[in-house]
């Protein structure tokens, strides 16, 4: 790998942040509007359901989201603040359908730390001014002038030190917050102040209240009638105001999220950390409060932010799970329940660890990975492409073509599957056993090979061979007409609608004709200049039976032609450039667009937008799609057309928001494939492979399919051994039945196809696993499962014993063949030179693996090496060690054979914090850090003087804005050695926020281009709320600031495809490339994930 | 660390939250250093400790017998104990050999800030140095008219290049590098100045404590200084309570507004006459700019007066949130200043005796929870919220002249006068293996004297 890297996101967050209910699109419409850390999705409320509108990046990662409405403003606003200080206020542009900046400011300070429990962003309901806690002891205030009209901001100083919520107050003449703090003896108070805003201070306020609850974190305030405020604590929850005082125990919990069900403020929802739903009644008479209720609603993912939508459909958004869209019903279910889910939202943070595995060895990589924590938790295999759920299979050599056909014009269910040879054509029916037998009919000809057949109109069935064109009824199965080619000539290529046949003749001769009733009639017949290498007449008009285009795509001039049906006067003549003849051409349509596509016979397609009024071909685009011919088909998968382009890389071309994108399918060389919707394998496909024929259901259209494993249990490390075709898993399950909340840890073994537990070693008490790791040792041909854990006691800070445990797969059970106490956490295993290398708190220590005298083999320890405050995240490659220390970056060590000594070699002598570090080559190691940034270090072999060469020397940086808690060499895409991407190394992350992304090395003239392209589109596709990303981008912790260096933002670069034509025509400009090379080299990047 | 960094792999806690939690329980826990130590080069009391702050790397220490040396804290130049123990020796030692050393003891010693190719030296010769640490040489010079204190350079400074010195004389000078010259004299103590620092929020702003008692607040590009901490003032009542609850109808809550007015009003004045108000210190808005230009050079004659210690203000320290000062003084007491609003937060820090003829050098941790400070033999940790002792730590033997928080490594650097330089860290649990190791050393030792 290099020093140049292309980062991009493969899996976009997941992990429900912020959630609020508002009309932010329009006064009468109802938005849920979604933060998942680094984005905003906008969805709109149906009878039907919620409709995303809206999904954007935004260039930080989000501390506050709130909607508000200005005084005589029709709709809501939306204020976002970021982690990085920034905050901007949006209001959507009904007419242009797009999110417009009001207003936009920095927040950031000289004066003052960070607060440690996190920024607070709040609104007053009054929308006299916007409050922000984001430094210990100061309290910052952007007012609001009589316009709604942000003013310059303001800080008051806040002496309360550890503030752990703000809140505003309903209902007072003047601002007023309530804080909730702690005092340097750990008791928990709430105070009020009211903002003067002309003296720019506190008064003190209304009331306040000491001593609250120990574990009080949360505060709700009540909006009028009632006001005042709701303190949540782990035992209690208190009413508080000027005047009452209201308190009830509750089952020990921690409030995580709350959303309010009604505008009076009267009932609230509250989510817990073990998923619980509870709702929480203030009771009231006469706009007093009297009393509160609590009442258990149900069980939900743990909740990171709950809102109530309408009519009882509640949702909830999930750190730790799925989020969910929820029905509170009237009554209990049988379960006791209140709690109906409606929806899951797919959800893979955190990705707490992951591996990179070829299940199928088909050469494609999936990554599999420990998410979601609590209850929560799950294993997710995640995969590139599309997978088709094979039902049945049959053995068949030389396929040359195949349809299905109904019985009956009106049937719903294809019946008939017609499978073409070279020489003889086989028709497969089901029978009433639901199998799929040979049959016949007898009005078609079965001693030719077919050229097309498909069903027409007036229960009819339409066959077409190299002589004739047969029309068979579909009920009586015999032959009512016949059309044969003139003499001399033969049938080249055909196609068919239900009421139409257009075929080519050799000579260049195309003919056409209409289906009747028990009759064929050529209406038209043309003569072109050359030969005709394939046709398509699928209708994309308002009639499905009947196509007013013709799509003919020619030899010699290499060319696609657009005629009009009947009359084949030619409308189009769209030469393709090159050599290659076009192989298949097709029109389509998608979502409400008409498209030509026109593959070729070297792998390439070529798609044209096409006006059907006056057959006209614009924008036209080429992708590679593999090496081979490509023969376009279309399909329908839950509702939607689809086209499936069969070659030796087969590939879905589907459209979303009005683009054509294309998903690989995770099946080898596809020679054809043909719908086939039979009774008994609903909308399935048929699909003739090299000797085979499979029938099959397709997944999701969609580029990356996530399959869940639900654990109900914690998975924190997970490890694949290819030899046992197993798992092994490092879990922790809370046990929340008991009053004192205590845990067990498990290494679990699964199967590598069915995800099931197939053997359970129950670690010790207090003991955790905390590394794993298959491996093998010299001297030894079996492969091993090892495990690191520690002994967490309850009374010591740090775990100061641990073991490292060696299981063997036997029968399907874990052995333990040996195990070693340690003097600590075993942070980190790796196999290192035929030993097993493990990260003992601030040690590296190195085992061999021994025979013992009688036979068994133990663990022994040769070398350490000291010097670390905790190493916490070791690779190595070679007989080089790179650690990731707790706060002390990245070092290199080197194991010495003939000393038998680990020393270090260099180190990166800033201090950062680390999360992860992973080899990119020989030379350059790469990390993450605490403040989400990433960045590489080279080592600095042919320094000239020690001090040089000791120094791991900083060579790219960049802000990621994600927690990266695992790097793995591999790749989510199928590498074809031919293609140029297939060459450029990549490493997978995954992260807290579920986002699974890709750094890829480029070669330099790549990553120069690529800058040269990333500098430009900052210039022309400007952040949401006016957000730079060049300064998202830069590396950022406490010490410093600097600019990104040697990593390029590929989710930016990618985002040139959604461009409009003029603009990329503006950065083609502006670069000096043509917008084609442009479209190319970017589309090449996007096969990277 | 163990529980925190669980629950950051899934983000249960904030990663800054991580570090500040680890951070702070690391350096709670801090001891003197069983596997770093530093070799001492100097020959006299040390007077002056700081490491680099762009690398965090390199630890330049002054001493009484006028060296001045620079250790490398990171890399060990050899181990002890069987590698377990690091052994730091300095990198180069410059004494009064040296064609430009300084005759007299060295009373400080700093970094530039902005890189560590430059350092510079006060001393009691009358002289401060700055000097080029690859070469060693002097690349400049300034005469000062008595024996230098303390020297300071601001460390967020981007558009000065100036070094603040404290002398026995009553001006506080400033020396230009970018020059060579004096840019300033900042008069007003009425005595020498013995400490003085930089405001980690604004670079124009310097904070001196003089002999006087008295702590300044200057703003370097104006005259005279805008600001004199008075120990007799302290921020209790300094929000004016609402005395009718504005609630309950309307009738009341126009009371309340005129009451609250009352209120505010005398509040007001406070502000204006006893020309406190701070915010000058964090942030120059257009308000407090008016107040500020009405202020300075006419402040009343009462409130220039005002002492922040009785005795001499030996030592001073702002936080790195620019919040708090804190300051040490001849009377034995240490204060803590709110420094956006002047006050004396009255935290009682229990110290018994402090060090009253020689500026001591303070450090505080990064978040502002623990100070430390040379208190006679020892130095102790305070707590800052509430002044109690958490720590106390013994070693040297004699006087503690200054203190170094290293926030990177969250350890402490202790200089004195027994010419140690001694390194408190967080404790390793590696005393079982140097424990093997001694043993090992004493088997083969046996082995030896047995074979012979």
């Amino acid at each position: 790998m290099s020093v140049w890297n292309y980062v991009v996101t493969a899996h976009k967050p997941t992990n429900v942040t912020h959630s609020c209910v508002g009309n932010f699109t329009g006064p009468q419409e109802l938005n849920l509007i979604i933060a998942k850390c680094t984005r905003i999705e906008i969805h709109l409320l149906t009878p039907q359901g919620l409709q995303a509108m809206l999904d954007v990046p935004i260039y930080g990662r989000i501390a506050t989201l709130e909607l508000f409405r200005p005084h005589g403003e029709p709709q809501d606003l939306l204020f976002v603040a970021t982690e990085r200080y920034k905050f901007c206020v949006l209001h959507w542009d009904a007419e242009a359908a797009e999110v417009i900046t009001r207003a936009m400011g920095d927040v950031s300070d000289r004066i003052g730390r960070p607060t440690d429990n996190g920024q607070i962003g709040i609104i007053d309901p009054d929308c006299r001014l916007i409050g922000l806690h984001l430094y210990d002891g100061l309290f910052k205030v952007i007012p609001f002038d009589n316009k709604g009209q942000l003013k310059e901001a303001f800080n008051i100083r806040l002496e309360e030190l550890q503030v752990l919520d703000i809140k505003f107050l309903y209902g007072c003449p003047r601002p007023t917050i309530v804080v909730l703090y702690q005092d340097n003896k750990d008791a928990r108070h709430v105070k009020t102040y009211e903002v003067t805003l002309k003296d720019k201070d506190f008064v003190e306020g209304p009331w306040s209240q000491n001593n609250l609850d120990n574990g009080a974190d949360l505060l709700i305030p009540v909006p009028p009638p009632l006001c005042g405020v709701l303190i949540i604590g782990e035992e209690t929850i208190v009413y508080c105001s000027a005047s009452a005082f209201k308190a009830i125990p509750i089952r020990p919990s921690i409030t995580r999220a709350y959303g309010r069900v009604d505008a009076d403020g009267s009932r609230y929802l509250l989510g817990d950390h073990n998923g619980l739903l509870h709702l929480l009644v203030i009771t009231h008479e006469r706009e007093k409060v009297t009393g509160l209720k609590i009442e258990l609603l149900g069980e939900t993912s743990v909740a990171s932010s709950i809102s109530y939508l309408d009519n009882a459909v509640v949702f909830v958004g999930s750190s730790y799970g799925d989020s969910q869209l929820i029905k509170l019903n009237l009554h209990p279910d049988a379960k006791g329940s209140y709690v109906e889910v409606l929806e899951r939202y797919v959800n893979l943070g955190p990705i707490v660890d992951f591996c990179v595995v070829d299940l199928e060895r088909q050469g494609q990589g999936q990554v599999v990975t420990c998410s979601g924590a609590y209850k929560d938790g799950s294993l997710r295999i995640v995969r590139n492409g599309i997978g088709i759920n094979e039902q049945a299979s049959v053995e068949l050599q030389g396929i040359k073509g195949m349809w299905s056909l109904r019985s009956a014009s009106d049937d719903p269910h294809d019946t008939f599957l017609v499978v073409s040879f070279i020489s003889e054509t086989r028709i497969l029916a089901m029978n009433l056993e639901d199998e799929l037998e040979e049959t016949e009919i007898e009005g078609f000809y079965s001693n030719v090979q077919t050229l097309f057949c498909h069903d027409a109109i007036y229960d009819q069935l339409v066959q077409v061979t190299s002589t004739s064109v047969r029309l068979v009824s579909s009920t009586s199965r015999e032959l009512r007409h016949e059309w044969f080619a003139p003499a001399g000539y033969s049938v080249n290529v055909a196609t068919a609608s239900a009421t139409q046949v257009l075929l080519a003749t050799g000579g260049g001769h195309l003919v056409y004709l209409e289906i009747g009733d028990g009759v064929l009639t050529e209406v038209k017949n043309a003569q072109l200049e050359y030969d005709i290498s394939c046709l398509d007449i699928n209708p994309i008009g308002d009639n499905p039976n009947y196509s007013q285009l013709a799509a003919v795509g020619m030899w010699t001039d290499i060319s696609v032609r657009i005629f009009s049906l009947p009359d084949l006067n030619l409308i189009t003549k769209e030469h393709l450039g090159g050599e290659i003849i076009p192989r298949s051409v097709l029109l389509c349509s998608f979502e409400g667009i008409s498209y030509l596509l026109c593959a070729l016979g070297d792998g390439h397609l070529l798609n044209f937008v096409l006006n059907t009024s006056n057959g006209e071909l614009t924008d036209r685009k080429k992708v590679s799609l593999g090496t081979q011919p490509i023969a376009l088909r279309t399909f329908s998968s839950k509702n939607a057309t689809h086209v499936f382009a069969a070659s030796d890389r087969p590939t879905v071309i589907y459209s979303s928001n009005k683009k054509l994108l294309y998903s690989n399918v995770n099946l080898k060389e596809v020679s054809y494939m043909c719908p086939f919707n039979s009774a008994a394998f609903p909308d399935s496909l048929a699909i003739a492979k090299e000797g085979e024929l499979t029938i099959g259901t397709i997944d999701d259209i969609q580029k990356l399919h996530i399959r869940s494993i639900p654990l109900g249990e914690h998975a924190r490390r997970i490890c694949h051994q290819e030899q046992t075709r197993t798992f092994a898993i490092c879990s922790l399950k809370y046990n929340q039945s008991s009053v004192e909340d205590s845990e067990m840890h498990f290494i679990r073994l699964l199967d590598d196809q069915t995800f099931e537990f197939i053997s359970t070693y129950p670690l010790d008490q207090f003991e955790c696993g905390c590394s794993i790791l298959s491996c093998s040792f010299s001297d030894d041909s079996n492969v091993y499962y090892c495990v690191g854990t520690a002994y967490v006691m309850p009374e010591e800070n740090e775990p100061t014993k641990g073991r490292i445990l060696v299981f063997a797969v036997e029968d399907g059970k874990l052995q333990l063949i040996a195990e070693k106490e340690t003097k600590g956490a075993v942070y980190s295993l790796n196999a290192f030179n035929g030993k097993l290398l493990a990260a003992i708190n601030q040690k590296i220590q190195l085992y061999k693996w021994m025979l013992r005298d009688d036979g068994s083999r133990e663990l022994q320890s040769e070398c350490g090496h000291h010097g670390h405050i905790l190493a916490l995240y070791v690779q190595t490659r070679g007989d080089f060690i790179v650690v990731g220390d707790l706060m002390k970056s990245i070092s290199l060590l080197i194991y010495k054979h003939e000393e038998g000594a680990i020393e270090e070699r260099a180190r990166d002598y800033n201090a950062n914090w680390m999360s992860a570090v992973e080899i990119l080559d020989d030379d350059i190691y790469l990390g993450a850090e605490n403040n989400f940034n990433l960045f590489t270090v080279r080592k600095n072999s042919e320094g000239a003087t020690d001090e040089e060469r000791g120094r791991l020397e900083v060579v790219g940086e960049y802000h990621l804005g994600e927690f990266v808690n695992r790097f793995r060499h591999g790749s989510l895409v199928m590498r074809l050695p031919d293609s140029d991407v297939g060459q450029i190394p990549t490493v997978i992350f995954g992260t807290v926020n579920g986002v699974i992304g890709v750094i890829a090395s480029l070669p330099h003239e790549q990553y120069a281009f690529l800058e040269m392209l990333q500098t430009n589109l900052r210039k022309i596709i400007k952040g949401v709320g006016g957000l730079s990303h060049e300064q998202w981008r830069s590396f950022y912790n406490e010490k410093k600031t600097v600019d990104a260096k040697n990593f390029l933002d590929g989710d930016l670069i990618e985002s040139f495809l959604d461009l409009s034509r003029n603009r990329m025509e503006e950065i083609s400009k502006a670069m000096n490339v043509p917008v084609d090379e442009l479209m190319k080299r970017v589309e090449e990047l996007t096969r990277l994930h | 660390m163990w529980k925190e960094t669980r629950e950051r792999e899934f983000g249960n806690i904030r990663p800054n939250l991580f570090s500040s939690r680890i951070s702070k329980s690391r350096v709670s826990s801090i001891r003197l250093s069983n596997y770093k130590e530093i070799v001492s080069s100097h020959r006299g009391s040390v007077n002056s400790l700081q490491v680099d702050l762009t690398e965090g790397r390199y630890l330049l220490a002054g001493a009484s017998d006028a060296t001045v040396a620079v250790y490398d804290i990171e890399r060990a130049t050899d181990y002890d104990g069987g590698g377990l123990i690091a052994k730091h020796k300095s990198l180069f030692v410059i004494n009064k050999q040296h064609e430009h050393g300084h005759k007299y003891a060295i009373s400080s010693a700093i970094w530039y800030p902005i890189d560590t190719g430059l350092f510079v030296t006060g001393s009691y010769d009358h002289h401060i140095n700055v000097w080029d640490t690859n070469t060693t040489h002097v690349v400049m010079n300034f005469k000062m008219p008595g024996k230098v204190y303390r020297t300071a350079m601001s460390s967020i400074a981007r558009s000065h290049m100036l070094i603040a010195a404290g002398t026995e004389d009553v001006q506080v000078r400033l020396c230009d590098i970018a020059s060579g010259a004096f840019a300033h004299t900042l008069s007003g103590h009425r005595d020498g100045v013995m400490s003085l620092e930089w405001s980690t929020s604004s670079e124009y702003v310097l904070v001196t404590g003089g002999c006087d008692g008295a702590i300044r607040f200057w703003d370097i590009r104006r005259a005279g200084s805008f600001c004199v901490l008075d120990q007799s003032r302290s921020q209790i009542g300094r929000r004016p309570p609402l005395l009718v609850r504005p609630m309950t109808n309307k009738k009341s809550s126009s009371t309340a507004q005129s009451s609250s007015a009352k209120v505010r009003a005398p509040q007001k004045k406070l502000a204006n006459g006893n020309a406190l108000k701070p915010h000058a210190v964090c942030r120059i808005s257009s308000q407090v700019k008016t107040a500020k230009q009405r202020l300075h050079p006419g402040m009343l004659s009462s409130h220039d007066r005002a002492t922040g210690h009785y005795g001499v203000v030996t030592g001073l320290k702002v936080t790195e949130d620019g919040m708090y000062l804190l300051s040490a003084g001849s009377d034995s007491r240490l204060r803590l200043w709110d420094v956006e609003s002047g006050c004396n937060t009255l935290v009682n820090f229990e110290t018994t005796r402090l060090q009253s003829s020689k500026a001591i050098q303070m450090a505080v941790s990064q978040d502002s929870s623990l100070a430390f400070v040379p208190c006679m033999t020892t130095a102790k940790a305070f707590d800052i919220w509430s002044g109690q002792t958490k720590c106390t730590f013994r070693g040297h033997y004699e006087n503690v002249n200054c203190c170094w928080y290293d926030a990177l490594n969250q350890e402490l650097y202790t200089g004195g006068n027994d010419r140690q330089i001694l390194v408190w860290s967080p404790s390793k649990s590696i005393s079982d293996e140097v424990d093997e190791w001694k043993k090992e050393q004493a088997a083969t030792i046996d082995q030896d004297n047995w074979s012979d």
